[in-house]
Formats: C-alpha cells, structure tokens, sequence
C-alpha cells in the first residue's frame, strides 16, 4: 500500500539578500514525505539544512517553487496561518531544549495544549500521556531548570508530541546530549514515530542519528546530492 | 491562560518586582498627593466656611465693597425679619448672624489701674442667645484649652496664645476699647470664662469671642449684624446649590437702588476660593496625568528590557504556533495584572499613608505666623480618606503599566520567524 504523501516539495529554490547581491540557500529542491517517516536532511554547515526545515515547518517561505505541507501551500500562507499550521500540525524539537524556564516540567508540555484551548481536564490526561511516553511520568511538578540534559530534552519532546501532530522537526536534537542520552532519546522518538505514526524530520551530521534514520536526505551547496533509503540502518545500532 | 501568566509572573521575580515596585510607587504617590491635597484644601475650604464665609454670606452692598475693613458702620439692620425671611425661603439651610469687629483689649488690675494691652479680632456669634449650633459648627467645647463657653452676658473666650501674653486668667476682667457702629467710642468690661485655640493661626493670633447679643450691644448695633451666614445640609458645602441660591436671592433685589440692600455671596466668590475649590477639583487629575505619563515612560523601558531578556521565550512561542498578535496580547494581559498588583499595593500604602496624615498631620503654624492672607488656613494640614483614594490610583497603575507594554510590545511584530531556528539554537 502506498503511504499518504504529506510534504511535497517542487523546485524549491531559497535565496536572502546578502548586501548588494543574493545567495541561494536552496536551489531547485524536488522532495516528497510520507506519512510517519523518520527522515533526516544531512549536510555540512550553510548547506541548507536548516533553511529547509524552516520551510516546511511554516516559519520561513519559498523565493521560488511549491512547498505544501499537509495540503498547505506554505508561500501562500498568512502569518496567522502559517502559526496555526504549527500550533495544530507540526511539533518542534530544537538543540538546546528551549524550555519556558519558569514553569514546571508538566506546565511546559501543557503549554502546547493550552495554544490549542484545550480544556483543563483534557490537557491533564494528554500531558500525563506524554510524559509516560518519554518517562517523566514521576516528574510532572519539577522546575525545568532543575533538568539533566537528558531529561530537558525529554520534556522537550514530550511538548512536541503532547499535540499528536502529523510532522514533528527536530533541529540537531542530540547534539547537546551524551552518547547514553542521545540513544534514548532517539530510542523515544524512533517509537513515537511507530506508535502514531507521526512523520519526523531531522536536521543532522550526527553519525547516531543518521543510524536511526529510514531515509537519509545529503544537501550540499543547497542542492540535493542524494536521497537513501536505509532500512537496514535500524538494526544497526 | 491568565493562571499561566500569572504563574509566571510570580515566579519570574525579574518580570515582576521591578515593574510592580514603579507601579506601586506611582500609585502610592498619587493616592498620597491625592488625600492630601484633598485634606488640606477640604481643610482650607471648611475652616472658611465656619470661621468666615459661611457656604453663602449675606451683608449689604456697601459691606460687601469695604469687608477687608470689617465697616460695621456699613452692616445689615433689621436682621431678624431678614434671617426670618431666609429661613422660610430657604428652610433647608440654617441660617445666623455674625459680627465681626476689631478693638483694644486693656487688662486692668485690683486698683483699676492698665497692666497690658493689645490690638484684638473680635467674632461674635449665637453662644447663648442661639441653639447651640453655632457652638458645634465652631467646635468651641473641643477648643476651649482651660474654662467654659460664655453662659451670660459680658463674658468672652479669649485665644489661648493671646491670654498668656497678657497674663490673663479665667475669671480676670478685660475691658473691651473700640468703635460703635455709629462711630462713637465703644467701652465695655468682660469676663474671661475660657482661653481657645482653634488651630486657626489668624483666630489664635489674639481673638476675643463673644455673644452675638453682646456685641450688639456694645458696637450699638440693634438687630443689626455685619453679616448673616448660610450653611448648606449637614454643613457640606454643594456648590451648585449654594450658586442657585445666591443668584436667586441677589435676582430678587437686582431692581433696588439701595447701597445698604442685601446681597449673598457664595463661599467660592469670597476668598479666593473659588481657585482653591476649582484646583482641589483639578488637583487629581492632574496627578493621574502627570503619573501616566512619567510611569509610562519608565515601564516603557521596563517593558524594552524584559522584551529583550524574553526574546527567547518569545521565539519558543512563536515556534510553537503562537501568532504574534496573541503573544502581545498576553504581553498585555501579564500587564494588567501586574498593574493590578502594584495598584493594590500602591492603594494600601498610599490610604495608609493618607491615614497617618490625617491623624497625625504637618503642624505649620510656624510658617503661617509669617502669612498675611484672608484664606483661612489650618496650622495642621492633615490629609483626608475619600472613597474615591480606593480606586484613584488604578487610573495611573493600570493604565500606565499597560501603554509601557503595549508600546515595546510592538517589537513582537517585528519578529521574523525565518530565524527563529538560528536564534533557538543558542
């Protein structure tokens, strides 16, 4: 059976002013995403990883070609609906975990809800939910601040999926974690993606990643250098 | 929502405290300032009116022109069919006859002889010969500093200051040297029953106070009175009514010639009153406009700096899926209950502040001593509790707190979400 195809990507070119001048961020990019991949875009810094993700996640627009992501044609988008779009459908993971620090661990993942106006009774169950998923059910009252890397960046995904949003981006999720760490957490994410099928995309260039990955996306220069699909890398680890 | 962002701003001490303290300060000051001018100028304003003006004053034209000079030669007669006539066009109010004169007392001794003299204001009004409202509106039993009010004829109350610098005692005997109304000399004798001090600088300067019926007598003014007081409903002054009043009673006799006809005047016309009453009135909001503005400019910097230390906070929002107009509207919610907070608190100082002064108040006769001026002034300004100093301050707090926010709140706008991601990762 063929999966639902949720991101289409049709030559996507990217460029910023860069003083007098232009530079191309992205030039040309023709790319699909199925429903419930766990996909990473691969490349050298200034490749144009970020600036893809950016894209599809609705916070940046094409200077050239289609994006749609979940049936949106993201350059058409007002900044209202582009924030709607994020706030309903797609869940983000940055490096650093970037948790409100002054709220608690559950007051962090319910924030996410809180956007949707869920009400009390639900955003409880769905934030208790969550918190089981990455294992800080025992934690819900702790300060964020008050975190290991490990456990912020659990928080962090635990607001990211709190929503079961279709698309979760995950920036260079790992890379502030130690090795121990950095496989659970993917370990996490890898079985959410199982569980709920919700699609993750990746921004990466670290090698334990990319051995979770089903699909490996290399950009350099901006331009698609290739697209793999690495099923054996899952039994790699 | 605003359970999170109260949350938030109790927790987060540096997006609280500061804010909250300017607030509170701004409140505290206004509500303060407020009460206070509020006091003194009510102060002003019923001192005038129970020692001088009354809340409207009735005396003949030509009185009228030359009353810097007290020219009883000038003042009313035939008072009883007038304040008979005042009190049935006007029952609600309570009407009485004043006189005011000016004199010599000379203290004499067993022998007959003069040790001590000195210039005196003279007040006369209703001790004995009236209901004893006159007594109360004076406030002459909480006065009286040693003795009693006058019961007969031929006593007097003397200021307290004036009788140590005579050397007086209740019961000594001072002769009264002055002028009748018709111009002759005025003698006569009186009885200390009581030294008074009204916290009045210019009545406790050197006073003597006697019966309206005595001095009657001895400035040979028969049913005469150099002016007939009128006090509004519980003795608080209304100044539409009293307005309404006076030009009614002053339309009644705008076709009589006469010099010596009637004439009313209300209490803002005497005085210059009616500039105190109108700046009493302006004072708060002029307060309010002044503390707006200043706060606002402040919490406006505030508001620059805490957007600058949440610019992350901001970004994770916006990453979230929060629009920017509802980032600024909570920006704008987490305001008003900070505003809220820092009124509050800024209310419960200031009205306690308030309190202190209007019990314990600024003693200023020293300086009043130095002060030539017809306004009556209190030599103890005290400040003065109205319902209104429980919400005053919340004009200024909220609105203040508000406008600093809103205004660099308008940074959010200028947000692009395109680096939110670079921004994040740091």
């Amino acid at each position: 059976m063929k999966s639902e195809v949720i991101i289409t990507i049709e030559n996507l070119t990217k460029r910023f002013p860069e003083g007098d001048s232009e530079f191309t961020a992205l030039s040309k990019i023709n790319l699909e995403f199925s429903r419930g991949e766990f996909a990473g875009v691969v490349g050298p810094s200034g490749s144009g990883k970020t600036t893809l993700l950016n894209i599809i996640g609705s916070l940046d627009k094409p200077t050239e070609g289609r994006v749609s992501v979940l049936s949106n044609d993201i350059s058409k988008l007002s900044h209202k609906e582009s924030a709607m779009l994020r706030n309903m459908h797609i869940g983000f993971i940055f490096q650093v975990y970037n948790l409100l620090p002054v709220y608690t661990v559950f007051e962090n993942v319910e924030f996410a809800l809180m956007l949707q106006k869920k009400s009390k009774s639900e955003r409880t169950k769905s934030v208790m939910e969550a918190l089981e998923w990455v294992g800080l059910q025992d934690i819900p009252n702790k300060k964020v601040t008050k975190l290991s890397g490990g456990e912020g960046q659990r928080v962090a995904i635990a607001r990211a999926m709190v929503k079961k949003p279709e698309l979760v981006i995950a920036d260079e999720p790992t890379a502030n974690l130690d090795a121990v760490n950095a496989h659970s957490i993917l370990e996490t994410m890898k079985n959410l993606n199982k569980e709920f099928n919700t699609t993750f995309l990746f921004s990466t260039h670290d090698e334990k990643v990319m051995s979770y990955l089903d699909r490996i996306i290399h950009l350099r220069d901006g331009k698609l250098e290739s697209d793999e699909i690495i099923h054996h890398k899952i039994t790699a680890k | 929502m605003i359970q999170f962002l109260l949350k938030g701003i109790l927790r987060d001490k540096s997006r609280s405290i500061l804010p909250i303290i300017i607030v509170s300060a701004g409140v505290f000051l206004t509500v303060l300032l407020s009460g206070y001018m509020k006091g003194v100028f009510g102060d002003v304003i019923d001192q005038s009116a129970r020692f001088d003006t009354g809340h409207v004053k009735v005396m003949s034209r030509a009185y009228a022109e030359n009353i810097d000079q007290l020219p009883n030669d000038l003042a009313l007669l035939g008072v009883t069919e007038i304040v008979g006539s005042l009190k049935n066009q006007y029952p609600e109010m309570d009407w009485v006859k004043r006189i005011k004169f000016g004199g010599l007392i000379d203290v004499i001794d067993k022998e007959g002889n003069s040790k001590g003299q000195g210039p005196v204001a003279g007040l006369s009004f209703e001790l004995f010969s009236g209901t004893g409202k006159e007594i109360k509106r004076m406030n002459i039993e909480k006065s009286i500093v040693i003795g009693r009010v006058p019961l007969k004829p031929n006593e007097a109350l003397i200021s307290n200051e004036f009788a140590q610098k005579l050397n007086l005692s209740i019961g000594d005997e001072v002769t009264y040297i002055g002028s009748t109304m018709n111009g002759s000399m005025a003698f006569s004798v009186f009885k200390i029953c009581g030294t008074i001090t009204f916290g009045v600088a210019q009545m406790d300067r050197g006073s003597i106070i006697i019966d309206v019926s005595d001095a009657q007598k001895i400035l040979d003014m028969e049913d005469g009175a150099g002016e007939i007081l009128g006090f509004q409903r519980n003795d608080i002054y209304q100044v539409e009514e009293a307005e309404l009043i006076s030009d009614k009673f002053n339309a009644s006799y705008a076709s009589d010639p006469d010099e010596f006809a009637p004439m009313m005047v209300s209490l803002q016309k005497q005085n210059d009153l009616e500039f105190m009453i109108n700046y009493s009135n302006s004072i708060s909001a002029i307060l309010i406009g002044f503390f707006i503005f200043a706060m606002s400019l402040v919490l406006w910097n505030t508001g620059l700096l805490s957007g600058l230390r949440r610019y992350k906070e901001f970004g994770i929002r916006l990453a979230l899926g929060e629009a920017k107009g509802q980032i600024y509207r909570t920006f704008t919610y987490e305001a008003i209950i900070v505003g809220i907070i820092g009124s509050v608190i800024g209310t419960v100082l200031g009205v306690s502040a308030v309190y202190y002064l209007q019990v314990v108040g600024i003693d200023i006769s020293g300086m009043l001593d130095q002060l030539s001026s017809s306004m009556m002034m209190p030599s103890v300004l005290r400040g003065k509790i109205t319902p209104n100093l429980f919400y005053i301050g919340f004009v200024p707090g909220l609105l203040a707190m508000v406008l600093g926010n809103m205004l660099s709140g308008l940074g959010i706008y200028k947000r692009q979400t395109a680096t939110l991601m670079k921004e994040l990762e740091v």
